[in-house]
């Protein structure tokens, strides 16, 4: 008797929670699988952790009745997940692991939506120096400056990342063999996201390099400084593709399509020449549209509506 | 009727039950006594239906029982409980309803059997307590009433009060007793408490080594041991070994230790053999007095006294042989028994009990 | 310690507000979390059972085995089921990856071991005169079964507060399988990720205290219902 009480208590408390659970849902349960009105963007975690994507995905469904929604990984993870077919679209900022990415057959329909800069952010007192040096030569700076001063250090996301794909950039074109410079003393290799590097890199008081949407959400909580800002080595493109039906047969392209066109439509265009002034006093990203020149790329990859 | 046949049981090369054979009848209560860790309760779990004997076989009413699966219906007309008292955790009334329910009995019918039986126990109104809450005696006595509250016919019980002080012992062997004499039900029963089996059962085996080395109606296993084992189990501790060298006036004289002693002996002249004189059957005297009608009269130094109770044990020396008296402690003190003391020994030539002179054998 | 307070009340102020978006993660979380940890239960129990009263070679080894995977990384297991879940894998086809249903997979796989392994534990911690009594009863397949695990219930109910526990308060398969998507697969531990990331410490404490007051709400029925 006893038991049977316990029981029916038990099949109750599961059962009212397990139907509040599902009656929450209900909404998210039609999105439950890939079909035709879903859209799934593996993305590189600066456009979420904006909140761009949110409200782009928001507009998205509005125009067009398609769910978009994003899984926001390092542009390494966000790769391999498209590469295991399990995204339709990519949106990264990493050339040459995008190029790749092309070459093998994955991507497809590459356009490139914006940019900004990355920063090269450090503790104000600047023990290394780099204030007003170019981007190649402040990483030289750096490098300099650890023979004499214990106390510099650079932080590095080491997570294969297109942030720090563009740091190993910045390294070789200094002339440095990366491996030397990832075996040395003075070079931390985080392994984390870029917001829990910067909270790493204001503990350590040293250098990191930033892309400028991140740095616009941490900046509030830290103290350090940006050191070196808007510089052409500097430049971080952001590029959407979709996943080749070829190599992935079950990738939603209709929909894909639908959102690269999206993604350079003046609407998109517009949103991202004002997103983030009001948090952050200047947008977040720099809209593609006319800076094909900046961003070294073709026009038409900036504007060219894909079929 | 239980018949067992050359029950063997060998636990990866330790062989417990040598080869166990008797026949139990219905509605008897038998006890299987011996010391500890000599197979009773193996036995016991393969009359039971828990264990499978190595070879052997137990027939049931005719039909062999010891090799069927647990969901042989027989194995519900077994009933066994253990030495330890088994609680489950739950209510009193669950406890005593499990076999019931096993039986798919509807809730009405078990209601009425497990009221019956908190009755039977002395429990009444004890049905919503936690079992495991119970006293050790109260638990075996739900133990008992788990079981009889399926009307088993054949109640198997492994030293059912050992773990039990004396009040909760002599409950446990009322119901015992009531539930033999008014059900019907045969019991097998294990215990090393002799008096327990002295009290409850009609026959009795000593278990010995692994197998029974005698067994028989309550009275002749007591009486008369068919060895120095038996002998030293039931208690007579006087054991004595010697040679029949004549006969006289019908009787047999054995030599012993250079004492003769006169009993009642069929075998013949030369024979080497084994006597058992219980202490009880040895009277005790003080003084030169040589008055006694008993054949057997000796002359001994008291060695020591062993209280046992309101019953001493004393050593008595008499030549080489050191035999055992039971005195009252009435005795004790009017006597002055002390070692050193001087006294007179007498027991009949009826009380001697000859036996084989070779032990560890069946007989 | 200011932080901390801070934390506290934002987790109150959240919890009073009922605001929509914490709604939406802790009821996507308690579905995930009961959903799993349900058919954790009703796999883990009778597969217990089965390791515990069955005799078969290399069952101590297979113990074992089930004990060793208590300590299974859950990024491993979020690994693992992606592999399983990815287009590519064998149950690709499921599309299950990056769903609600994908992280109910994985934290079923990741709860067995545990709730499986407990269960036998309770099992063999029944006295052996228990088992002796139940059989000697003439219980059937069936009612052994039920008598052993009604015997053990308070240390299997351990095994699913401790399966619970475990599933609500992983974040690595969570992440891996669900990917956490806001109002899709976002739940309290991979929100505190995020929210950490982002370096607001307070809101990640918040959603802390909530997923804590969840475990406490239940461990009180669980207990209320045990001391019955």
């Amino acid at each position: 008797m006893i038991g049977r009480l316990s029981i029916g208590v038990i099949a109750l408390v599961l059962g009212a929670i397990l139907l509040c659970g599902v009656v929450s849902a209900e909404k998210v349960d039609t999105l439950g699988e890939h079909s035709a009105d879903r859209l799934l963007i593996a993305t590189t975690t600066s456009l979420d952790a904006t909140g761009l994507l949110d409200l782009l995905e928001e507009k998205f469904k509005e125009d067009t009745g398609v769910t978009a929604e994003h899984v926001a990984k390092g542009t390494g993870i966000s790769l391999q997940i498209a590469r295991d077919c399990n995204a339709d679209i990519v949106m990264v900022h990493d050339r040459v692991a995008e190029d790749a990415f092309i070459d093998e057959g994955f991507g497809a329909d590459r356009r490139v939506f914006g940019y900004n800069y990355f920063l090269l952010v450090g503790p104000e007192n600047d023990p290394a120096k780099v204030t007003g040096l170019n981007g190649t030569a402040a990483f030289m700076a750096i490098e300099k400056a650890t023979a004499e001063d214990p106390s510099v250090v650079f932080v590095s996301r080491g997570d294969n990342s297109g942030t720090h794909s563009r740091e190993k950039l910045l390294w070789k074109w200094g002339g440095y063999d990366y491996a030397d410079i990832n075996s040395s003393e003075w070079y931390r290799e985080a392994g984390l996201g870029m917001g829990e590097t910067l909270t790493m890199t204001e503990e350590l008081q040293g250098y990191t390099l930033s892309d400028s949407a991140s740095w616009g959400t941490y900046e509030s909580n830290l103290s350090l400084v940006p050191l070196v800002e808007n510089d052409e080595k500097f430049l971080n493109v952001y590029a959407v593709m979709r996943v080749s039906d070829e190599k992935c047969p079950d990738v939603n392209t209709d929909a894909a399509k639908k959102w690269i066109n999206f993604m350079i439509s003046d609407e998109v265009q517009d949103i991202l020449s004002t997103y983030g002034v009001e948090k952050n006093g200047v947008p977040y990203f720099s809209p593609g549209r006319g800076s094909a020149e900046v961003m070294g790329v073709t026009d038409e990859e900036t504007k060219d509506p894909v079929v | 009727m239980i018949e067992i046949q050359d029950i063997v049981k060998d636990f990866d090369g330790n062989m417990v039950l040598t080869g166990v054979t008797e026949t139990i009848q219905r509605g008897e209560i038998f006890a299987i006594i011996g010391p500890s860790g000599q197979g009773k309760t193996t036995l016991l779990r393969i009359l039971g239906l828990l264990l499978k004997q190595t070879s052997g076989r137990i027939l049931f009413e005719g039909k062999p029982i010891s090799q069927i699966s647990d969901s042989d219906p027989i194995r519900r007309r077994f009933g066994m409980v253990f030495q330890s008292p088994v609680a489950f955790k739950d209510s009193v009334y669950h406890n005593i309803a499990l076999g019931l329910r096993y039986r798919g009995f509807s809730k009405e019918v078990i209601r009425e059997k497990v009221l019956q039986k908190l009755d039977e126990i002395g429990l009444t109104g004890y049905e919503n307590r936690k079992a495991t809450t119970l006293s050790g005696g109260e638990k075996q006595r739900v133990s008992l009433a788990r079981v009889m509250v399926t009307g088993p016919d054949v109640l198997i019980l492994d030293e059912p009060t050992a773990n039990l002080d004396p009040v909760s012992t002599e409950v446990i062997e009322d119901l015992i007793r009531h539930y033999n004499k008014k059900l019907g039900t045969t019991v097998i029963l294990s215990t090393h408490d002799l008096m327990q089996g002295q009290r409850l059962a009609d026959r009795v085996a000593v278990m010995m080594n692994g197998r029974f080395i005698q067994s028989g109606p309550i009275f002749d296993v007591f009486t008369r041991p068919c060895s120095e084992d038996v002998a030293k189990f039931i208690g007579i501790s006087n054991v004595l070994s010697g040679k029949i060298i004549r006969k006289e006036e019908g009787m047999s004289v054995i030599l012993v230790d250079g004492i003769e002693i006169h009993a009642i002996a069929e075998e013949a002249v030369g024979t080497r053999v084994k006597i058992a004189i219980r202490p009880e059957e040895i009277t005790l005297h003080t003084g030169p007095d040589r008055w006694s009608s008993a054949r057997n009269i000796l002359f001994g130094v008291v060695e020591a006294v062993r209280p046992f109770g309101i019953i001493s044990l004393i050593s008595v020396k008499t030549g080489d042989l050191i035999l055992s008296v039971q005195v009252t402690w009435q005795s004790i003190k009017e006597l002055d028994l002390k070692p050193g003391v001087q006294v007179t020994l007498s027991f009949k030539a009826p009380s001697v009990h000859i036996m084989p002179d070779e032990n560890s054998h069946a007989c | 310690m200011n932080d901390l307070l801070t934390g506290v009340e934002t987790a109150f102020n959240l919890i009073l507000a009922a605001d929509p978006e914490v709604l939406t993660i802790t009821l996507t979380t308690l579905r995930i979390t009961f959903t799993s940890v349900l058919i954790g239960t009703l796999i883990s129990i009778p597969l217990g059972a089965a390791i515990t009263f069955r005799e078969f070679w290399g069952k101590k080894t297979l113990i074992s085995i089930i004990q060793t995977l208590y300590a299974l990384p859950t990024v491993i297991v979020g690994l693992l089921c992606y592999m399983i879940l990815s287009r590519s894998g064998p149950l690709g086809d499921l599309k299950w990856l990056f769903t609600p249903n994908g992280m109910i997979f994985g934290q079923t796989i990741l709860i067995i071991p545990i709730m499986a392994g407990l269960t036998i534990a309770a099992l063999q911690a029944i006295d052996p005169i228990i088992t002796d009594t139940i059989r000697s009863l003439g219980a059937t397949r069936f009612q052994f079964l039920k008598s052993h695990l009604r015997e053990a219930r308070f240390a299997i109910m351990a095994a699913i507060i401790v399966g619970f526990s475990r599933a609500i308060s992983e974040v690595g398969t969570a992440i891996m399988i669900g990917g956490n998507i806001k109002g899709h697969t976002r739940v309290l531990t991979t929100a505190i990720s995020l929210q950490t990331s982002m370096g607001n410490f307070n809101l990640s404490l918040a959603l802390g205290i909530i997923l804590l007051a969840i475990a406490l709400i239940i461990n009180l029925i669980m207990g209320f219902v045990q001391n019955r």
